[in-house]
């Protein structure tokens, strides 16, 4: 038998098919596929925007406003607990808003303080020591750490500190992430250990009333007094005075903290 | 839709939200800070008080109990502070309180202090000045109270016709005085604090303002909290707390600041962008020599022979000439500054938008070439036109509290008279002797001994030409702030003849070697006026009383005067037969005040004293307020001008149209006190010169001498406050990095440090406060334990005798090893 092309009609319609149709039938399947797209896209962001399947029960949003919620990757979104926290829709920009000018008025009392210096300790194993991360990170590169805490952020009544010290390129050298897990292990390791840290040596003394206070701490490490007593910081420890710079012209280290009394108390 | 609208709602409102956060951001940094209260304290009584440390004059309030002093808060009303403090004013009440304040007269007797009455105290100081009167000198300070100060000038010059009377200040500011003197004509800053607020620019010439002048310098760096730009230059040898806020820091190499000084008016010549209109209205040029003379000088001995401090008129050709080495490339080689920043120093004084302020203290006037760098220094302001406006211009700050009110305008040094007249000018004394009723040729023509000359001849015997027997120190601890203080104070140790008499509040490395110890009252346990850096005279009342016997020290002067009086001395009697202090109260009967329970209560001795002194002031324009306006101000900067109206009127701005009414109209700026006569001020010319001792291969490093926030001077008062104590308790030498590792020297090692002078050994602190570059030492002085002075150098600026204590040769070992080479 002698092997013969395809006839020439054949080649055209398996080529051409759309071209055979009529051009009504063909403007119909241009608003199929449109409709079809649109279908998948509203049927994506409606999907997205329900709550997963698995979590039937809504989750009150039972906000703990000194827990901040973990951040979640997306393979664990379904599984994920979310929780609103008291600024929901803040981004980035927002929150740098939020800082207070230097000229309002500081308000501060004894209650605000303990709660503040109560914080403070919560995150240290004693006085003095790096304190640990209070939540997640998944990205120890320095500039993520910087995103907050180059310049310091208020979160609500949580505060993203501003670095005390020199920038250091490797915050997780002495920062570490504290592991909030309820499980058993981690309850066995800390009970595991008496360690009982010193607590603040403060508060300064005054000479009098009126008289700046002594700074009852280390400067090490320390060396910006805005850190924790800036524009952002906890309540209860801020600055009154946010405007005036020179902090050390006013308040007097101890050279004793500082490592550097070479008298060794000496009279 | 409603999705629609509401996400372009959300877009808006935010965009709402941020502008309205911009917009109240603005708002607060338009805003003025809170005033600061006064804190609540029961059953106290709060009065005015300048701050007794250093010389920014700042108000204290001052709470008093039950005759103690019992809290300090700032002056809100205080032009200067503003209601703030520093830390050591905030605690300036507890300098009353050290438990070992001197409470009763002491006289050495075979060896060892007794006690003695005060009787006996005056009387053994009148019979020793009877004795010998031209062996006798008169040593103060600028924290002498304006009164005090008078009185003494008055009983030396006016009473003993001795011109043997000098100040610590000498160590301070003298630098400064003749650098304004050669370059005004009088002494004095023509601006005022006010600058520091409306200055772009502030250079900082070797000044650590944040640790030395802290409320000044917090007046400058919180502006830019307020949204202001403040660019701060910080020119210094080492980096300090003030270089952590600087913009540009410039480490220069000792007596860098020479060359950098001609090197911005070389570039302002060169890129001509000097202001030639001010230059021609408003200044003349000068120098020590000819331009060629320059050309072979090699050493600041040798500038020593031909320098003086009112130099020859030169042409601006001249002038352009003597500058032109000065090349950023050529000064970088001299200063140790990079070209780069030469240039950006060039640019900004050549740049007229820019308000620059100049600020100086100890890095300029405690120099071998002191006037000379003062003198260059406003220099480049004149001749690149920044004078003049507010936040543009030179000025000088001094470190003690009456630095300008009782040393310079009081003329308690050993050329001067009160009101700027001087002793070697035969019409100045004449109206000396008028104003003090005198018989004409009382007071002695001869210049006396400046400062470390004095010290000089009295740690030589008597028999070798050490013709200073006795010598009187008030209110000043020079035992401690001397220069080599080996030869300068220890060599009066084992010298008969020599009679120490100090008076003093604690016991001071001074009246250690003391033979006489006379208990003083201090600050607000006595009536005062002080003058500060700004020409600024403030004044306070006496609050508590002084501990056991301890009584002013003005007292003592005219205590001893009187005495010398019975003794029948003939200089303690005015044209008229009566006692140089003669007073009267208000109904015009004499009043003893030579008997201390009659020195407070009949008649106000300090107001008596300073109306008196007022008349002098007069004089040169420098009119001071009278004393009832003092007492109702927070310091008043003068010339204070009576208004048709009979208010008061301060000047802020001297030789400026508008603001100084001795300005005559039409004029603009007027220097009425010019050298050349003509209304002008002088751009000079002044070479740089190496050091006289540098570092060699026996002493291979630089030593530096300071202060550190916490303590003021020799910490007779600060290390008694507990809380400065605590933050600072002692000295030690800051190290450099490189220097430690190639000593082998950690933090806290004990080091020895050698100079040809002396030794000493202290802990080491690398970087310590400041840091040190490699090759420079540096040791704060206020340890009395641990005293610098032992090694440092009295070589001085031949013009103002002001010694150079920033910078001399030294080596370091580690105090355990012995010291490498035997040396020279």
């Amino acid at each position: 038998m002698q092997h013969s092309p395809p006839p020439e009609s054949e080649v055209t319609m398996q080529r051409d098919a759309t071209a055979m149709m009529p051009g009504v039938l063909k403007r119909y399947v241009v608003l199929f596929v449109v409709f079809a797209l649109g279908i998948t896209l509203v049927g994506f962001l409606r999907g997205i925007n329900e709550p997963s399947p698995l979590q039937k029960t809504p989750i009150e949003p039972s906000l703990i406003s000194s827990d901040v919620p973990e951040a979640v990757t997306y393979s664990e979104l379904p599984n994920a607990r979310l929780q609103p926290n008291s600024r929901w829709s803040s981004n980035l920009t927002n929150l740098r808003f939020a800082k207070p000018g230097p000229f309002e008025p500081v308000i501060r009392t004894d209650e605000m303080k303990q709660l503040a210096l109560a914080d403070r300790t919560r995150n240290r194993a004693y006085d003095s020591a790096p304190p640990v991360i209070p939540h997640a990170i998944h990205q120890p590169q320095v500039s993520n750490c910087l995103a907050c805490h180059a310049e310091g952020l208020n979160v609500g009544d949580r505060v993203a500190t501003k670095v005390s010290h020199p920038h250091y390129s490797n915050c997780t050298q002495c920062h570490v992430e504290e592991n909030r897990s309820e499980s058993a292990l981690i309850k066995h390791f800390l009970s595991d250990n008496d360690f009982e840290g010193t607590k603040r040596a403060g508060p300064g003394t005054r000479a009098w009333p009126g008289a700046p206070p002594t700074i009852p701490h280390t400067t090490w490490m320390r060396q910006d007094c805005t850190s924790c007593h800036g524009l952002v910081a906890r309540a209860g420890i801020r600055t009154t005075h946010p405007w005036l710079t020179n902090c050390t012209q006013c308040h007097a280290p101890s050279a004793a903290l500082d490592q550097v009394d070479f008298l060794k108390g000496q009279p | 839709m409603t999705n629609e609208l509401s996400r372009r709602d959300f877009v808006r409102t935010s965009a709402m939200a941020a502008a309205t956060a911009l917009a109240l951001e603005q708002n607060a940094t338009a805003k003025q800070p809170p005033r600061m209260e006064l804190p609540v304290i029961a059953d106290v009584t709060w009065n005015k008080a300048p701050c007794r440390f250093c010389g920014t004059g700042c108000h204290v309030q001052v709470a008093v109990k039950d005759n103690r002093v019992v809290a300090i808060a700032g002056d809100r009303q205080a032009e200067v502070n503003k209601g703030l403090l520093c830390v050591k004013g905030y605690h300036v009440g507890s300098i009353l309180y050290g438990k070992d304040r001197l409470t009763t007269p002491m006289l050495r007797k075979n060896g060892k202090m007794e006690p003695i009455s005060w009787e006996e105290a005056i009387d053994t100081i009148a019979q020793r000045v009877m004795k010998a009167p031209n062996r006798f000198a008169f040593y103060g300070s600028g924290q002498w109270t304006v009164p005090e100060g008078y009185a003494a000038n008055k009983f030396m010059k006016g009473g003993l016709s001795s011109n043997q009377i000098e100040p610590n200040a000498r160590l301070c500011m003298a630098s400064a005085v003749t650098g304004y003197i050669s370059t005004y004509g009088v002494d004095e800053p023509y601006n005022c604090y006010d600058d520091l607020d409306h200055a772009d620019v502030v250079i900082l010439w070797g000044n650590n303002p944040a640790e030395m002048h802290p409320v000044l310098f917090s007046r400058i760096i919180d502006r830019r909290l307020r949204g202001d730009k403040v660019i701060l230059v910080d020119i210094s040898q080492r980096r300090t707390r003030t270089s952590e806020q600087a913009n540009h820091v410039m480490t220069m190499k000792p007596n860098g600041d020479l060359a950098i000084a001609n090197c911005i008016a070389q570039q302002l010549i060169a890129n001509k962008t000097y202001n030639a209109e001010f230059v021609s209205k408003y200044c003349n040029f000068r120098a020590d020599a000819e331009p060629a003379r320059y050309d072979t000088l090699k050493s600041w001995d040798e500038y020593k022979t031909f320098g003086t401090l009112m130099g020859k008129p030169i042409t601006f050709e001249q002038y352009q000439q003597m500058v032109a080495p000065y090349t950023p490339e050529k000064a970088s080689e001299m200063s140790g500054l990079s070209v780069d920043e030469l240039k950006l120093l060039g640019k900004l004084f050549g740049n007229p938008q820019l308000k620059i302020v100049s600020l100086w203290c100890m890095g300029m006037n405690q120099h071998t070439m002191g006037t000379a760098i003062n003198n260059l220094v406003h220099g480049i302001h004149l001749l690149s036109g920044h004078f003049g406006r507010p936040g543009d211009g030179p000025q000088s700050l001094t470190g003690q509290p009456s630095a300008c009110g009782t040393v310079r305008e009081v003329g308690t040094l050993c050329h001067a008279l009160p009101g700027d007249l001087k002793v070697d000018d035969d019409a100045q004394r004449a109206k000396a002797e008028h104003l003090w009723n005198l018989p004409a040729g009382r007071i002695n023509p001869k210049i006396g001994y400046h400062t470390v000359l004095m010290w000089e001849k009295f740690c030589t015997p008597s028999d070798k030409g050490g013709d200073i027997d006795t010598i009187w120190v008030q209110v000043t601890n020079p035992g401690q702030s001397l220069p080599n203080i080996n030869k300068l104070f220890r060599g009066k140790k084992g010298l008969e003849n020599k009679f120490l008499i100090v008076s003093d509040v604690y016991p001071t490395a001074t009246t250690e070697l003391a033979d006489l110890i006379l208990p003083s009252a201090l600050w607000v346990e006595k009536n005062g006026v002080f003058g500060n850096s700004e020409r600024r005279t403030h004044q306070w009342f006496k609050m508590v009383s002084p501990p056991g016997q301890a009584r002013d020290d003005c007292w003592q002067t005219i205590a001893v005067a009187h005495r010398l009086l019975e003794l029948g001395h003939p200089g303690m009697k005015d044209k008229d037969g009566k006692f140089i202090f003669h007073v009267t109260d208000v109904k015009g009967e004499p009043v003893e005040i030579w008997k201390w329970e009659n020195y407070y209560g009949k008649v106000n001795v300090d107001e008596k004293l300073y109306t008196e002194y007022r008349q002098f002031t007069k004089i040169k324009h420098k009119d001071v307020a009278p004393y009832a306006e003092l007492v109702k101000a927070r310091g008043l900067r003068w010339p204070v001008i009576q208004k048709p109206n009979g208010d008061w009127q301060e000047t802020r701005y001297r030789f400026i149209e508008g603001y100084d009414s001795y300005v005559e109209k039409g004029k603009g700026i007027q220097f009425y006190h010019s050298v050349t006569k003509d209304d002008k001020a002088l751009i000079w010319f002044r070479p740089y010169l190496a050091p006289p001792e540098v570092p060699d291969k026996d002493y291979p490093l630089w030593l530096d001498t300071g202060r550190v926030l916490e303590h003021w001077h020799t910490g007779t008062m600060t290390m008694r406050i507990p809380q400065l104590r605590r933050a600072m308790p002692g000295s030690y030498v800051e190290v450099s990095r490189e220097d430690a590792g190639q000593l082998g020297i950690k933090t806290g090692d004990q080091v020895r440090l050698e100079t040809r002078r002396g030794t000493l050994t202290l802990p080491a602190w690398i970087d310590g406060r400041g840091k040190c570059p490699p090759g420079h030492l540096f040791i704060p002085f206020f340890d009395e334990k641990l005293m610098c002075n032992l090694l440092t150098l009295e070589a001085h600026c031949p013009f103002s005798k002001q010694p150079d204590y920033k910078k001399c040769a030294v080596r370091m070992v580690k105090a355990n090893q012995s010291t490498p080479t035997s040396g020279g």
